[in-house]
């Protein structure tokens, strides 16, 4: 009869535990995810990150010339450049991971970064 | 008893700490690389326990074919060819040059690597281009077409005003070299994007295929007209929404019809082609969009299953061609060319 009651309680210790374990589980995946960030490569190199949520305005500047940078309400777009193209700029407001805005002439790339699922595309043929 | 107790509870949150921390013991290196080269961006991606050295050994040969190939170096050896120099072709050149040659055959002519000189013309190499009179246009027209470049195979010597230009294959052709390399290094999988000119081997590692979206040609920075779920492919587009100027209320795009030496205008707004030949299907990219519809399918039909073809009309009309069936997939309507 005690042996049973212990039983019992071994299994209901071990689901206490499991479910405390599946809870810390989700929270740990949930909180890892990140809202998107905004990565800035110069020549391939990253330079910065910056959070898609805070609203920024950045001057990317080096010797090819400068782009400025615009972060406002989880969108990021180059608003002002001086390559003589000016496709950067065309190019609009980004928002979702794997996007991208490309300056060619200045080799500056803006692309946003995050968590990744499975049914996001790899890459986009163009 | 209670021992026993404390050491099952011990034991099953041993057991559930890698669930809480996303199980990333094992997952399997990834190297990315971003790069400028060839007028464009460039990213690779590679899977593998030396994806690392893969992906740099990558980067090195790319900027190996760019210095051999650039139009805009005089001292490259397209650069020598084209300034009228007897240039005794390295093997990459000799290649290109076969290639580009059997590409312009097998289109009538509608890839053709020796339409330089009309590129120069139009202004596409450099930061002004303009709409040329229509005189200048027919002249520089007799200074092209591949028929008239000759080659014993090792030697080329270009003609006064003749001009080429490896840059309607390069892409595919360098994507090709890069697959080499990550298989080499023992890659399991890699994915590289040569300015949108797609190339992948293998899976990624939750074995699943890869995932190419095509670019929407009415808002290409944002929209996707469909999606292609595949392996051991090059992916190339052609559009005239990439590169172009307006003027006069009118866009000019950059690719050119050899027949007319004006932008072509065959009623389609992109084509893609899908071929395990990343050099082909980079050539065809290009002639399809000056062929048209009808002569592309026609051309598809009777190459025996080299390549197959996404094609996107100027009203946003999607046609596949059969053996994408299983692998395209739309939000939008399309339909599956007979034949």
């Amino acid at each position: 009869m005690k042996d049973k009651k212990s039983l019992r309680r071994d299994i209901a210790l071990v689901g206490v535990i499991f479910l405390i374990g599946a809870a810390v589980a989700a929270a740990v995946l949930l909180l890892s995810k990140p809202g998107g960030s905004v990565e800035i490569r110069r020549n391939g190199q990253v330079q910065t990150v910056l959070p898609l949520e805070k609203d920024t305005r950045l001057v990317l500047k080096d010797e090819s010339g400068s782009n400025t940078l615009v972060i406002e309400n989880g969108q990021a777009w180059i608003e002002q450049a001086d390559c003589p193209d000016g496709l950067c700029m065309k190019t609009g407001k980004i928002s979702r991971t794997g996007q991208s805005i490309i300056c060619l002439p200045h080799r500056l790339s803006v692309e946003i970064v995050g968590e990744t699922s499975p049914s996001d595309v790899d890459v986009i043929v163009k | 008893m209670k021992k026993s107790r404390l050491a099952a509870a011990l034991m099953s949150a041993l057991f559930l700490l890698p669930i809480a921390s996303g199980c990333n013991e094992n997952a399997e290196k990834h190297s990315t690389r971003e790069l400028f080269a060839m007028d464009t961006v460039m990213s690779l991606s590679a899977y593998g326990e030396r994806c690392e050295e893969a992906t740099l050994a990558a980067e090195e040969e790319i900027k190996r074919l760019d210095a051999l190939l650039s139009t805009g170096s005089s001292d490259s050896e397209t650069g020598r060819i084209n300034s009228g120099e007897t240039v005794t072709m390295s093997d990459d050149t000799a290649s290109l040059f076969s290639r580009s040659v059997e590409i312009y055959e097998m289109t009538g002519g509608a890839y053709d690597m020796s339409l330089y000189p009309l590129t120069v013309l139009w202004g596409f190499c450099g930061d002004n281009p303009a709409v040329p009179d229509e005189e200048s246009i027919k002249k520089t027209m007799l200074l092209c077409g591949s028929d008239k470049i000759k080659s014993d195979g090792s030697t080329l010597t270009l003609s006064e005003g003749q001009g080429i230009d490896f840059g309607g294959i390069a892409k595919g052709y360098t994507s090709s070299r890069i697959m080499e390399i990550f298989k080499s290094f023992g890659c399991s999988g890699g994915i590289v994007s040569l300015g949108g000119n797609v190339q992948c081997f293998g899976t990624k590692p939750d074995g699943s295929l890869w995932r190419c979206g095509i670019a929407d040609p009415s808002s290409p920075d944002d929209g996707m007209a469909g999606l292609l779920t595949l392996t051991d492919r090059s992916v190339i587009t052609s559009g005239g929404y990439q590169r172009y100027f307006e003027e006069g209320n009118v866009r000019y795009h950059h690719i050119i019809d050899p027949s007319t030496g004006h932008p072509a205008n065959s009623g389609l707004s992109s084509v893609t082609v899908i071929s395990g030949d990343a050099a082909l299907a980079d050539g065809l990219s290009t002639a399809c969009f000056v062929m048209g519809k009808e002569k592309s399918l026609a051309l598809r039909r009777a190459s025996d299953d080299k390549f197959e073809l996404v094609l996107i009309s100027d009203d946003g009309e999607i046609t596949i061609t059969k053996g994408l069936k299983d692998c395209f997939s739309s939000d939008r309507e399309y339909s599956v060319a007979e034949g």
